[in-house]
């Protein structure tokens, strides 16, 4: 068994906009333990958020290597990517990122529907129990459209669990939501925790990110020392 | 069931764009389809009406004719082709039949039915040479041609006119006051090459035309079909030659003019074409309509949705099953658009067609080569902004969807 999910050595991350370019990451090391809550903690323009679709296999990074699950991923096709991003990982965006068109059981399922084995009825089961115990038993046929930005954030968590991942990834879960649902969106990440899932979580509220065993703050492209 | 309505949610998702969609395909196709079957229909039409004028038959017409869009016009009246002139080609080798021919307006009238139609002074050999079948009755005899009897063979209308489904062998009909005997009735012709309606007219000898009806020593024409189709233009020159002897007249002064069913088949072919030419670029511009307005709905599609192709992509998507999905959707719109399109258009051609007299035609060959063209049309325009799409990096068309 390995124990480091995300070993991250040495990343950089330059964007070139014309003659211009300009270094978010300069030269990033993190090691993340499986069963960890790591916040990283950044004001806007700090890069905290490239990290983490780097992280996410969303964006590649520059220069550096990086090793998820004992896997050099930096050298990887796009196809492989896609598979181990449906495969290991969950994502929460700030901004929910349902599909509009399709109900909150429906949304669930979406990862599945990238998987060979394909959508079976103890899926669907096993996707009504997840907004049952998120709380939305009886909203699944709901569209996002219908319901609250606390509901539709915690409908992504259920997407996000709903294969299973070794790592969560979460940009700003509470970036969109009042207090009362930012409460109640991290005590779920926190149970989640206790129940032996990583995540890796982006914030800039202090409140937010006390709810995580680990905090690191970046600034200027590079984790700061507390 | 689920797994569908997961991929393909989306579009049902906003169904004004759906069906404008569609909208485009099927008009694309239905335009198609009924240009295609209004063309082949006006050939088949035209082919029709040459065939009551073979091409073994030729026509010798007193003055200087122009053919006009198939018709022969006679530009003045001349009275110098004679009923001698008929006598004298007659002995011309390798004529088949021939007869001179007479043509006027008449009033005829049977008992209290009276109506206007043309009176055709020929010879015995004149329906045998149109190859104008008989229903009732019988033809004319040589003697009794020769032997000025007044006797009629009705048109098919002018019999059901005069007559309605009576028997009128032997009945007595009044040409301009004259009377004459019924002896036959012609079947349904229609309209022939020269654009007369075959149906609407009487045939008498063209001996009691020219004296007793309309009092003239001169004949409108002669018809003529030849034995030997090989030898049409050979004989064509002798009766030039002949003619041109008998009236003391040169090429340039020619007081007739001889009309091969070559020369009507010319104008009328050449007529044919710059109509189906016509045709064909009506129907592409209905292609290019329907295929642009597809690509145009797609793209706006594709754009709308790259959002969902980004949220589908960072669940693990990847590039071909994000293609395949809009490629069964492409496939799906025009599929249902071609459907009712070909639904839509046959439908059309039923409705305009024998409304216009034409008869109804569907050209399977032009109807599936322009269906599949739209068809193909429609699933390139959808696929190549979902190509597009699938290629961008999810976290852009992530930060796109707000």
């Amino acid at each position: 068994m390995v124990k480091k999910l995300v070993i991250l050595k040495d990343i950089t991350k330059t964007y070139q906009t014309g003659k211009v370019s300009y270094q978010v990451l300069k030269g990033i090391n993190l090691e993340v333990e499986k069963g960890e809550f790591l916040a990283i903690m950044g004001a806007s323009g700090s890069g905290k958020t490239t990290l983490l679709n780097i992280i996410g296999l969303l964006d590649k990074p520059t220069s550096g290597s990086y090793i998820l699950d004992g896997e050099e991923v930096s050298k990887l096709s796009k196809q492989e990517l896609a598979y181990i991003r449906n495969r290991k990982l969950g994502f929460i965006f700030q901004a929910f990122h349902l599909i509009p068109w399709a109900t909150a059981l429906e949304n669930v399922l979406m990862p599945l529907l990238y998987r060979k084995e394909g959508i079976s009825k103890k899926d669907e089961e096993r996707a009504k129990k997840l907004l049952e115990r998120l709380g939305l038993g009886d909203r699944i046929k709901a569209k996002p459209a219908e319901l609250s930005g606390g509901q539709q954030q915690r409908v992504a968590i259920a997407r996000a669990l709903i294969g299973k991942p070794k790592l969560l990834l979460a940009d700003e879960p509470t970036g969109n939501l009042d207090s009362k649902s930012s409460e109640e969106v991290i005590k779920i990440f926190r149970e989640l925790n206790q129940e032996g899932i990583t995540i890796i979580m982006v914030t800039h509220d202090p409140e937010i990110a006390k709810y995580a065993k680990r905090i690191k703050i970046i600034k200027d492209g590079n984790f700061i020392e507390k | 069931m689920l797994k569908y309505k997961l991929l393909w949610g989306g579009l049902f998702h906003k169904k004004l764009r759906l069906i404008l969609s569609i909208i485009g395909i099927i008009i694309g196709v239905a335009s198609l389809l009924l240009m295609n079957s209004f063309g082949e229909s006006a050939k088949i039409k035209t082919l029709k009406e040459i065939e009551t004028f073979g091409p073994e038959v030729m026509m010798v017409v007193a003055g200087n004719v122009k053919v006009r869009a198939g018709r022969a016009i006679q530009t003045e009246i001349t009275t110098t082709l004679k009923p001698s002139d008929a006598k004298v080609l007659m002995e011309i080798n390798g004529i088949k039949y021939i007869s001179p021919v007479f043509n006027g307006d008449g009033i005829v009238r049977y008992l209290r039915n009276t109506l206007i139609t043309i009176i055709n002074g020929v010879n015995e050999e004149y329906i045998k040479l149109r190859k104008f079948p008989l229903v009732e009755g019988r033809n004319f005899l040589k003697e009794e041609v020769l032997g000025y009897k007044k006797v009629a063979i009705l048109g098919y209308k002018v019999k059901k006119e005069l007559f309605g489904n009576k028997d009128p062998i032997g009945k007595i009909i009044l040409i301009n006051k004259l009377p004459f005997r019924v002896i036959g009735v012609l079947d349904k012709i229609g309209i022939d090459a020269s654009n007369t309606d075959q149906d609407d007219q009487v045939l008498i000898p063209y001996t009691v035309a020219i004296s007793a009806v309309y009092n003239v020593d001169y004949i409108r024409s002669i018809y003529l079909s030849v034995k030997d189709i090989s030898e049409i233009s050979k004989i064509e020159d002798q009766i030039n030659k002949l003619l041109m002897k008998r009236h003391k007249v040169s090429e340039k002064n020619k007081d007739f003019t001889i009309i091969k069913a070559e020369d009507i088949l010319k104008v009328k072919t050449q007529t044919t074409r710059i109509f189906s030419v016509l045709v064909k670029n009506v129907s592409i511009l209905c292609l290019l309509v329907g295929a642009l307005g597809v690509t145009a709905i797609m793209t706006l599609s594709v754009n709308e949705r790259k959002k969902e192709i980004g949220i589908r992509k960072a669940l693990g998507a990847k590039e071909k099953d994000i293609l395949f999905q809009f490629l069964a959707e492409s496939i799906f719109i025009t599929m249902l658009g071609g459907l009712i399109g070909i639904l839509i258009g046959i439908l059309g051609a039923l409705i305009f067609l024998p409304l216009f007299n034409y008869p109804l035609i569907f050209p399977l060959g032009p109807i599936i080569t322009s269906t599949l063209l739209t068809i193909i049309f429609g699933i390139i325009a959808g696929v190549y902004p979902a190509f597009k799409a699938s290629k961008v990096d999810p976290i852009i068309l992530l930060k796109q969807g707000f």
